[in-house]
């Protein structure tokens, strides 16, 4: 009955909206943004433009490379080379099934998502601490598990924050391998005429009958994203989303998208390009950045676990107003902490 | 669940979202069968009806989008009818004697989630 009971109720989700200002001595946007690692998709939209600004242009088309390698066995991350060469500080994090937790007879804990009977296990292997001491019982066990007990091979998605020698040394590291070089993928589209919420940014909440809140910009946000019509009438049979009230009328809007494997610091950089749009005056009140984690990543901020459960969604969304206040949005799913 | 230090507002809610959204696409055993939007909701809410009946017919859905030639859209449900539309769509197996099914591509109650779907990277 428990079961049953489980299977009809519909996932929980959480969604945590705050505010701030870019002129606030401490930059918490900027440590938020560099500690969301694992970046699919990339978008901002400009309301009242209709091409790519050109401070945007040459920023955008940089967010890469990335570097798809196939098969890569594990132990290649606990070599002394690869940690010295690659690896500044950081966490070999995995997230294993039961079976192949107990293959491997390496320590983890089990997931937070799990429940009762622990079916998922996460396994952390500091790789500094395990560079310092080649001897150590720690390395030696580990180095067996990957090389002996249960050799595992993935294919892995790289992103190097570094230019000149250390990204062709990547190359070069994994020639062994089959390795590929990718460019993140770029797509731009001017919308034409378009409802949108009326905003204030002192009134994250919003106010009834006279401004629309964060919650409310969000939905529309994704109404706007996956071009879905806006003007349907209640008794309409196919569909009746409308455009959350109070709404004005946009004339025009520029919405681009970049997907890939995006670095923490190119977005950094993308949203301190966003925020100084507004440097000369605009017809826009204020722009949108949106960035998307990658689903299946064990990982979503910091060491944060993170589960699929049923959508595996990580969002984050930067409302940028022209006063320099902005909005930030953490939307997440049942398997995620949502520490906004 | 912890919180990062303070903001001059915050808003947390829990289940914010009433709907949930669904990116599906209906696939036929045989190539060349075409539906337009009114007949593709039509046929979710027969299918609603299969299995649960006049009240079930009733569920009101969205089509947020329709795309006629991959016969792929997005809906939208309130979230008590999120589980009957998705099993809806599970037991379906024909269409004016056409086989076909359902494959339900992504669901998440944020709207914006389902224009980014990570499991769509294709790198080959």
């Amino acid at each position: 009955m428990a079961t049953l009971r489980r299977l009809r109720e519909t996932p929980q989700h959480f969604l945590s909206c705050v505010m701030s200002s870019f002129h606030d001595p401490r930059p918490r946007h900027r440590h938020f943004v560099e500690t969301h690692y694992y970046n699919y998709k990339v978008s901002f939209l400009i309301p009242e433009c209709a091409l790519l600004p050109k401070e945007l242009k040459s920023l955008v088309t940089e967010l890469g490379p990335y570097y798809l390698v196939k098969n890569l066995p594990l132990h290649e991350f606990i070599t002394p080379e690869f940690i010295n060469t690659f690896v500044k500080k950081g966490k070999l994090i995995l997230s294993l099934d039961k079976d192949t937790y107990e293959e491997t007879g390496l320590e983890g804990h089990p997931s937070k998502y799990s429940g009762r009977k622990s079916m998922r296990f996460i396994v952390s292997v500091d790789l500094m601490e395990l560079s310092f001491n080649l001897n150590s019982k720690k390395y030696k066990r580990t180095s067996w598990s990957f090389k002996e007990k249960k050799p595992l091979k993935f294919n892995f998605l790289f992103a190097w924050h570094n230019t000149g020698a250390a990204e062709s040394s990547l190359m070069s590291y994994f020639s062994n391998y089959h390795i590929q070089e990718h460019q993140p993928r770029v797509s731009g589209s001017s919308l034409g005429e378009l409802p949108c919420p009326v905003l204030q940014s002192d009134y994250i909440a919003g106010l009834p009958g006279v401004l629309c809140g964060a919650p409310e910009l969000f939905e529309w946000l994704g109404a706007v994203c996956s071009n879905v019509d806006q003007n349907n009438e209640p008794h309409n049979f196919i569909s009746t989303y409308c455009c959350p009230q109070p709404n004005t009328a946009l004339a025009k809007a520029y919405l681009c998208s970049i997907t890939g494997f995006l670095l923490p610091e190119k977005i950094c950089l993308l949203l301190e390009r966003l925020r100084h749009y507004f440097d000369e005056p605009k017809l826009a009140p204020w722009l949108t950045l949106s960035v998307h984690s990658f689903a299946d990543s064990p990982v979503a901020w910091r060491e944060k676990e993170h589960g699929f459960h049923k959508g595996g969604e990580h969002i984050y969304n930067f409302v940028i107003f022209n006063n320099q206040d902005y909005w930030l949005q953490l939307a997440v799913g049942a398997n995620d902490d949502c520490f906004l | 669940m912890e919180f990062e230090e303070s903001w001059s507002q915050r808003i947390m809610r829990i289940d914010p979202s009433d709907y949930h959204y669904m990116k599906v696409r209906l696939e036929f055993e045989e190539h060349g069968i075409g539906l337009n939007a009114a007949q593709f909701k039509q046929l979710l809410v027969s299918a609603l009806q299969e299995l649960f009946g006049e009240v079930g017919a009733a569920l009101p859905f969205d089509v947020l989008t329709y795309e006629e030639k991959t016969l792929s859209a997005i809906l939208r449900v309130c979230n008590s009818g999120f589980v009957k539309l998705w099993s809806s769509l599970t037991m379906l197996g024909s269409y004016k004697g056409n086989k076909c099914a359902f494959r339900v591509i992504q669901v998440s109650p944020f709207l914006l989630a389902l224009s980014g779907n990570s499991r769509e990277l294709v790198l080959d």
